[in-house]
């Protein structure tokens, strides 16, 4: 099987406290993090920052497909983010994408993270996602097929860092309960490798 | 005493039940709400339904309009399916355009719809690149308890399998229109999808079915959606991580409710006929 191609740029843009150029095979997105900084009165929590997330289609406005990628990212780093170090704060991501090959959401995930990691925010763990597709002859590939169609489901899965655990998933289209389970297993042993990448760009980068 | 003490400490009031591995409504752990499913309620629509899960209370209703299909997929009709959280449903929603939570529920539905592959769009067709159906899939929530997706799902089979659709007779050569009112033909529906939300309290404890008091104060929420034997979502998004052999232990606790709804929906539909 051949490997998912990580690439990242760190810091690429002046503004953001913590910004990223992620590449996961041919699937690429910009990230750029504020943070902590002021919060609307209405989104505001007494205990905590306010995690938000904001995604960018390449073409358009965005709709209310990317809402539900929104809501999946920001949930996925309110839980790893020690939001409750800034009360009455926001956390801003802001995710544009750049070039999509079916694996966005996980590109879009690691790009979050690396993002995170950059502005050097206060984190629990580290998070890392990896897409599988499952295809029409019933295998289990981490590559995305050419064809569209050959494409019978897809799996994103979020595992955290410290103990491997799942923080999100996303599925699409139909599976069976082994499947899913190897799909998990599958994306567990890359996301030791989506971590070492991280590690080591960051050592790179000192 | 009690319901001072449950507003003062909400968390607390729910670990004191949890610790003896009851909830306050008196279900254990992995029981479902009862549920109350009533197919046909909306005349004017073209198949509606109405269901309840506890508290929960979402009414569906079917609107069918004639459309032209797109070029690219010139043998598809559309299907557009929309949740409405109005404010009557909860103090949380204000009156105004839809919130997030009601367009990333939507769009969750939406996803279920396409992956169950329970409506074949090419049945919607009428005349290829001239003609097609457009279902309009509106929910609207009467009363928001929790597991508003689960109570979406089973209105949204009970409506479809009340779907009739009129006959078309469409003439390509004079791009003439004729709708045959008396004459229906029901939609085909092709499987079930049954969803079944779960919260994770305490970065532990797994509650199948929870209410709304139990997902605020929850740390994450897991939707599992099932076709016959396959699964075809299981949506975590985010909140606390959990092993994969506790998220395999939730789709496990999922499949006990597929016959169930299979034989409400039977029972829901007899009376249709």
């Amino acid at each position: 099987m051949e490997a998912t191609k990580y690439r990242c740029n760190l810091d690429i843009l002046s503004r953001p406290d913590g910004s990223v150029l992620f590449c996961e095979g041919k699937t690429t997105v910009i990230a750029g993090l504020y943070g902590p900084v002021e919060v609307k009165i209405q989104k505001a929590h007494i205990d905590k920052a306010t995690v938000d997330c904001h995604y960018r289609p390449k073409s358009g406005l965005p709709g209310v497909e990317d809402r539900l990628y929104e809501s999946f990212i920001r949930n996925t780093c309110e839980t790893s983010l020690v939001a409750a170090l800034f009360p009455r704060s926001a956390v801003l991501i802001m995710l544009q994408e750049m070039q999509n090959d079916k694996q966005l959401i996980s590109c879009a995930v690691n790009a979050a993270c690396m993002a995170c990691l950059s502005s050097g925010i206060d984190m629990k763990f580290m998070f890392g996602a990896v897409t599988a597709f499952l295809t029409k002859d019933e295998e289990l590939v981490l590559t995305p097929p050419i064809i569209d169609k050959d494409i019978k489901a897809l799996f994103v899965i979020v595992f955290e860092s410290t103990e491997g655990r799942i923080l999100a998933c996303h599925t699409e289209g139909c599976f069976s309960k082994e499947q899913f389970n190897q799909a998990v297993s599958i994306c567990e042993a890359q996301c030791i490798n989506v971590f070492k990448f991280f590690k080591q760009t960051l050592l790179d980068n000192k | 005493m009690a319901e001072q003490y449950k507003s003062l400490h909400p968390v607390k009031y729910y670990r004191d039940y949890l610790s003896h591995n009851i909830r306050p409504d008196g279900r254990v752990f992995d029981t479902f709400r009862p549920v109350i499913l009533n197919t046909g309620s909306i005349d004017t629509a073209d198949g509606s339904a109405l269901s309840k899960l506890g508290q929960t209370t979402v009414v569906c209703g079917i609107k069918a309009e004639l459309c032209k299909p797109k070029a690219e997929s010139p043998n598809k009709g559309f299907v557009v399916p929309n949740l409405d959280l109005p404010p009557l449903c909860s103090p949380k929603f204000r009156p105004g355009p839809p919130s997030d939570q009601a367009q990333v529920l939507s769009q969750l539905i939406n996803d279920i719809i396409e992956n169950s592959q329970c409506i074949d769009l090419t049945d919607l067709c009428i005349f290829p690149d001239k003609l097609a159906w457009c279902l309009y899939i509106d929910f609207i929530c009467l009363d928001f308890d929790g597991s508003v997706v689960d109570a979406c799902i089973i209105a949204l089979v009970g409506a479809l399998k009340t779907v009739k659709l009129p006959f078309v007779d469409y003439d390509a050569a004079l791009d003439n229109i004729q709708v045959n009112l008396e004459n229906t033909r029901p939609l085909p529906v092709h499987s079930i999808p049954v969803s079944t939300t779960f919260a994770i309290f305490d970065d532990k404890i797994i509650l199948a079915d929870p209410t709304v008091e139990e997902e605020n104060l929850c740390t994450g929420i897991i939707v599992i959606v099932l076709k016959d034997d396959e699964l075809c979502c299981v949506h975590k998004p985010g909140g606390s991580p959990l092993s994969s052999d506790e998220l395999l232990g939730c789709i496990e606790k999922s499949k006990k409710k597929v016959p169930l709804m299979r034989d409400l929906l039977k029972t829901a539909l007899q009376d249709v006929g």
